[in-house]
């Protein structure tokens, strides 16, 4: 089961609560099951083009091009390539492995969309090519905002299954 | 022969294929190749300065060319290329 240290699950909160409406996302390092590294990626879904290299489906991309550039990040995410390399080469240095991805649902519960399932299935074919590590997906829900809902899942094969996770 | 991997919103420019073969010489010069056969590729690689867009990582065999020499990476024969767009969900 993935342990995850209450600074690091405290560090989430906040990054997708200074973010919201925006949704915020990062990468989670560590061993043994063990999260010992937060890395904040930089959602850069409004950059131009964004939304027709990654692998959001037809109706998908369709949405995104009706919002403005400002708006895109409400509903999606895509992570900065290069901080994206930058925080996995930062693990190899560290001797240390992808555990999780996170992301933030602002106002949506903390379960995995279609978007997430297809992008997470896509990512999964090919991170076995590159030789990185399958790492589960966790969600940050503000949906209530007093109470951030915080859920973790594997997925693959286009199927999301609950995960858990022990705060340390 | 290099092998390219292309990533599945992009096969669209490819007629479907999942893998094309490319030339050597530098990223750059494969870039162009490409752009050659399956005319519309680069520009959703590269923006107008030629530079890889921030949404998307190449990498030569196991490695990020942001980590080896960008676009002047050489390439030799047998590298596998894989276009790999960022981490991405909604
Ligand atoms: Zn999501």
């Amino acid at each position: 089961m993935l342990k995850i240290p209450q600074d690091i699950l405290d560090a989430m909160v906040s990054h997708a609560r200074e973010l919201a409406p925006h949704e915020c996302c990062g990468l989670l390092g560590g061993s043994d099951d063990l999260v010992t590294q937060l890395y904040r990626i930089k959602n850069v879904v409004a950059l131009e083009g964004a939304e027709t290299v990654t692998h959001f489906d037809e109706s998908k991309v369709a949405h995104l091009q009706l919002l403005s550039p400002e708006e895109r990040a409400e509903i999606a995410f895509v992570m900065d390539a290069h901080e994206q390399a930058l925080a996995l080469k930062d693990m190899r240095a560290k001797g240390i492995r992808l555990q999780a991805v996170y992301h933030s649902h602002p106002v949506s519960p903390a379960r995995p969309s279609l978007t997430d399932i297809k992008n997470a299935t896509e990512f999964d074919v090919i991170r076995e090519k590159l030789n990185l590590p399958k790492p589960l997906y966790l969600i940050i829900s503000l949906q209530d905002r007093v109470n951030p809902d915080l859920r973790v899942y594997t997925i693959q094969n286009h199927q999301a299954v609950s995960a858990e996770f022990r705060a340390v | 022969m290099i092998k390219v991997r292309i990533p599945t919103p992009l096969r669209p420019l490819t007629r479907g294929q999942g893998e094309v073969e490319t030339k050597g010489g530098s990223v750059a010069e494969m870039i162009d190749h490409l752009e050659g056969m399956h005319p519309g590729l680069k520009a959703r690689l590269c923006d107008e300065k030629g530079e890889l867009r921030r949404f998307v990582n190449v990498y030569v065999n196991e490695e990020d060319i942001r980590f080896l020499k960008g676009k002047d990476t050489v390439l030799k024969d047998g590298d596998e290329v894989s276009i790999v767009p960022a981490i991405a969900g909604g």
